[in-house]
C-alpha cells in the first residue's frame, strides 16, 4: 500500500523534506501548538454547534415560549447528549485559543526572534492574535441571551465611534442598527465562515513559513552544538509528542467543560429592555477598564463636524496604537545578521523591562474594570495604571542590570555577530 | 515570428487583462456599497411623533399604556416605547426609540429640562450615548441615571447632563406633554439617539 502511493505521489521525498524537520526542544516551544489544539477543537466543536444552531432571531415557539430562534437553538443544543459540553469546550476552547497565541507571541518578543528573517510571521502572528480576538467576539453575540446582546451592542457602538467611517463598518459588520434581524445571519457567517476560513490561510502560511526558515534555536544549542540545527524530527518524536499533548489538552478542556457549564444562557435570560449586569471575558477586560476611566469631555475635534470622542480612544485607539507598535517593531529593533538563536531576556533590559511594562498596564487597566466594586475613582485608577507601569519597568530594568548586567558576554547568537 | 511581436503581444494581452480586471474591480464597489442593510420603516420602528403615549417596555405591566401614577414621584425610572394611539402599534421595532420615563418635583428642573417636561415627567432616549446600552440603573441617593455597562451617570433634572464616566454627551430629551391622565409625546427626540461618531452636545434639532 505504502509502495503504491509512493510511486505515485513520492512520498519518500515528501518525508524526507518535511517529516524529519527538527523540533527544538524546549517548554516554551508548545504555546503555539496549544494555539493549534485549540483551533483544532473549536472548528471540531464548532461543527457539532453548526448543525444544530439556528442563525436567526426571529421570535418563535419553543417549550410555550416565544423566544429568539438563536436562543431557543442553545436551549436545544444545551439538551442534546453532551451538547452542553461540547458547548462548553467551544467556549473554554477560544479561551485558551487566545491565552496561548498571547503566551506564545510574549515568548516570541522576550526572546527577540521577531527579528530578521522572521518580520513576517511576526506580522503573520499577531493577525492571527488580532483575528483570535475578533472571531471570539462575534461569536459573543450568536446565542442571542442578555448578556450577547448587550456585549455585541458594546461592540456595535466602538465600531461606529470611528470617525467618518464608523457607521458604515459597524452596519456592515452588524446587518445594520445592531440589533436587527439581519444582524445575527452576518456575523453567523463571518463567525463559522469567512474568519475560520481567514485563521485557516494564515495559519497555514505561518506554519510554511516557519519550515521554510526553521525555528530559531534555544539559546542552549549555541552551546552544544554551534553552527547546527538541533531538534527531534517531526516524526517520530515531536508527532508522538504533539500527541501526547493534544490528548492532554482535550482532557483539560473536556473536565473544565464538563464541570463548568460556559456562558449558562437561562440564566442569563432571553434579551431585556435593560441592561443586565455583564462584564466582558477576561481578555477584553482590559478594554473595558479604559473605557470606563476615560472622561467623556475628552474629545479632539476633527475636520467635517467629526471628531474622536472618549470611546474611540478606550476602544480602538488604545489597541490600535499598541498593535501598530506591535507591527513597527521588528523593523525599528533590527539586526544585520539572519538571527539563528534565541535571545537571553536578561542580555535586553530594556525590550524586557517593556515587555513587563505591557503585561503590568494590561493588569492594572483590567483592575479598572472593577472600577464600581472597588469604589475606586478615575484620578486613582489613572495613579495606578500609570505609576504601577513606570515603576514595572522601572524595577524590571534595575533588577536585570544589576544582576546579570555584567554577566559575559558571548551569548545568544553574539558570537555568530561578532 | 521575431521576438519583438511576441514582446508586443504580450503587452497587449496583458493590458486587456488588466483593463478588464480593473474595470471588474470597480465594478464590485456597488454591490460592497449595498452590504450596508436597508433600513426598513415598518410602523414598529418608527420615530416617536408628536401624540405619541407611552407602555412599559418590561416587567409585568409590559405592553400596558403608562399614566402619572404610574410613575414614583423623585423617582426611579420608568423604561418605555412608544406606541401609536389611533392603530394601536408599539414601536419596539427599533431599539432607538426605547426612553426612560421620569417624574420629578418641578422646582428641581433646571429651565431647559422644563421646556420639555409635563408636571415635572421628563422622558430621555434610553440609549447610553456612549456605546449604546441602556441607561437602566437608578442611583437612589443622588437620583442620577447610571448606564451599567461603562459606568456612565446623567443628572435628569439638567437635560440628562453627564456627571460622570464616559459619555461624550447628554441623553436625547424627548420632549413631553399631558394628555388626560398621560404623559404624551409633543415632539422628536432633540438630539441624535446613540452612538454617533464625534456629534457635539448641541447636535441635532428638534425635529417635528
Amino acid at each position: 500500500m505504502y509502495r503504491w502511493l509512493d510511486e505515485r505521489l513520492s512520498l519518500s521525498r515528501f518525508n524526507k523534506k518535511f517529516l524529519r524537520k527538527a523540533f527544538p526542544v524546549h517548554h516554551s516551544f508548545f504555546l503555539g501548538e496549544i494555539t493549534m489544539f485549540a483551533f483544532i477543537t473549536l472548528v471540531l466543536t464548532g461543527i457539532f454547534l453548526t448543525f444544530n444552531y439556528e442563525p436567526s432571531s426571529r421570535l418563535i415557539k419553543y417549550m410555550g415560549r416565544e423566544l429568539p430562534a438563536a436562543y431557543a437553538s442553545i436551549l436545544y443544543i444545551d439538551s442534546l447528549p453532551f451538547g452542553a459540553v461540547l458547548r462548553s469546550v467551544h467556549h473554554w476552547s477560544a479561551n485558551v485559543m487566545i491565552a496561548a497565541a498571547f503566551l506564545h507571541m510574549l515568548r516570541i518578543l522576550i526572546s527577540g526572534a521577531y527579528k530578521k528573517p522572521r518580520e513576517l510571521n511576526w506580522l503573520l502572528g499577531l493577525a492571527l492574535l488580532g483575528l483570535s480576538v475578533v472571531t471570539a467576539f462575534t461569536g459573543y453575540s450568536l446565542p442571542f441571551d442578555a448578556f450577547s446582546v448587550t456585549a455585541t451592542q458594546i461592540g456595535y457602538g466602538i465600531g461606529a465611534s470611528m470617525p467618518y467611517i464608523g457607521e458604515w463598518v459597524s452596519q456592515l459588520i452588524f446587518g445594520g442598527e445592531y440589533p436587527t434581524l439581519h444582524s445575527i445571519p452576518r456575523v453567523y457567517s463571518l463567525h463559522v465562515l469567512w474568519f475560520p476560513l481567514l485563521l485557516m490561510a494564515l495559519i497555514g502560511a505561518h506554519m510554511l513559513i516557519m519550515i521554510k526558515q526553521k525555528h530559531t534555536q534555544p539559546a542552549y544549542a549555541e552551546k552544544v552544538a554551534p553552527g547546527k540545527i538541533l531538534g527531534v524530527p517531526m516524526m517520530p518524536q515531536q508527532g508522538y509528542m504533539m500527541g501526547v499533548l493534544f490528548l492532554l489538552y482535550l482532557a483539560v478542556v473536556f473536565f473544565i467543560g464538563g464541570s463548568y457549564i460556559a456562558h449558562p444562557v437561562e440564566a442569563f435570560g432571553p434579551p431585556t429592555a435593560s441592561t443586565p449586569a455583564v462584564k466582558p471575558d477576561w481578555y477584553f477586560l482590559w478594554i473595558y477598564g479604559i473605557l470606563q476611566i476615560i472622561p467623556g469631555d475628552l474629545k479632539i475635534p476633527l475636520p467635517f463636524g467629526a471628531a474622536i470622542n472618549s470611546e474611540f480612544i478606550g476602544g480602538v485607539l488604545v489597541p490600535g496604537l499598541l498593535g501598530i507598535a506591535a507591527v513597527l517593531l521588528p523593523f525599528l529593533d533590527t539586526r544585520r545578521t539572519k538571527q539563528r538563536y534565541m535571545e537571553l531576556p536578561t542580555r535586553h533590559p530594556v525590550r524586557t523591562s517593556v515587555t513587563f511594562a505591557l503585561i503590568a498596564f494590561l493588569l492594572t487597566t483590567s483592575l479598572a474594570g472593577w472600577k464600581q466594586e472597588f469604589g475606586f475613582s478615575n484620578l486613582q485608577l489613572w495613579t495606578i495604571i500609570i505609576v504601577g507601569t513606570l515603576a514595572t519597568y522601572l524595577a524590571s530594568y534595575l533588577i536585570i542590570v544589576s544582576y546579570w548586567g555584567k554577566a559575559p558576554k558571548g551569548e545568544a547568537g553574539e558570537l555568530e555577530e561578532a | 515570428m521575431s521576438k519583438k511581436t511576441d514582446t508586443t503581444r504580450r503587452a497587449i494581452v496583458g493590458a486587456t487583462v488588466g483593463v478588464g480586471l480593473g474595470l471588474g474591480a470597480i465594478s464590485m464597489l456597488v454591490p460592497i456599497g449595498a452590504l450596508k442593510p436597508k433600513k426598513e420603516v415598518t410602523p414598529e420602528t418608527e420615530p416617536p411623533k408628536k401624540g405619541d403615549v407611552f407602555v412599559f417596555a418590561e416587567g409585568d405591566k409590559k405592553g400596558d399604556e403608562i399614566t402619572f401614577a404610574d410613575l414614583p414621584k423623585g423617582g426611579p425610572f420608568v423604561l418605555a416605547f412608544p406606541k401609536d394611539p389611533k392603530t394601536g402599534v408599539i414601536k419596539n421595532g427599533e431599539r432607538n426609540n426605547m426612553v426612560l420615563l421620569i417624574r420629578l418635583d418641578p422646582g428641581e428642573l433646571s429651565p431647559e429640562t422644563a421646556e420639555y417636561a409635563a408636571d415635572g415627567t421628563v422622558a430621555y432616549s434610553a440609549i447610553c450615548t456612549h456605546l449604546g446600552c441602556t441607561v437602566s440603573d437608578w442611583v437612589a441617593d443622588k437620583g442620577d441615571l447610571l448606564c451599567p455597562c461603562h459606568k456612565g451617570i446623567y443628572d435628569p433634572r439638567q437635560g440628562a447632563k453627564v456627571v460622570g464616566g464616559p459619555p461624550p454627551r447628554p441623553l436625547p430629551a424627548l420632549p413631553i406633554q399631558t394628555e388626560g391622565d398621560k404623559p404624551v409625546c409633543a415632539g422628536g427626540f432633540t438630539s441624535p439617539v446613540g452612538v454617533v461618531a464625534g456629534l457635539e452636545p448641541q447636535g441635532g434639532s428638534c425635529a417635528v
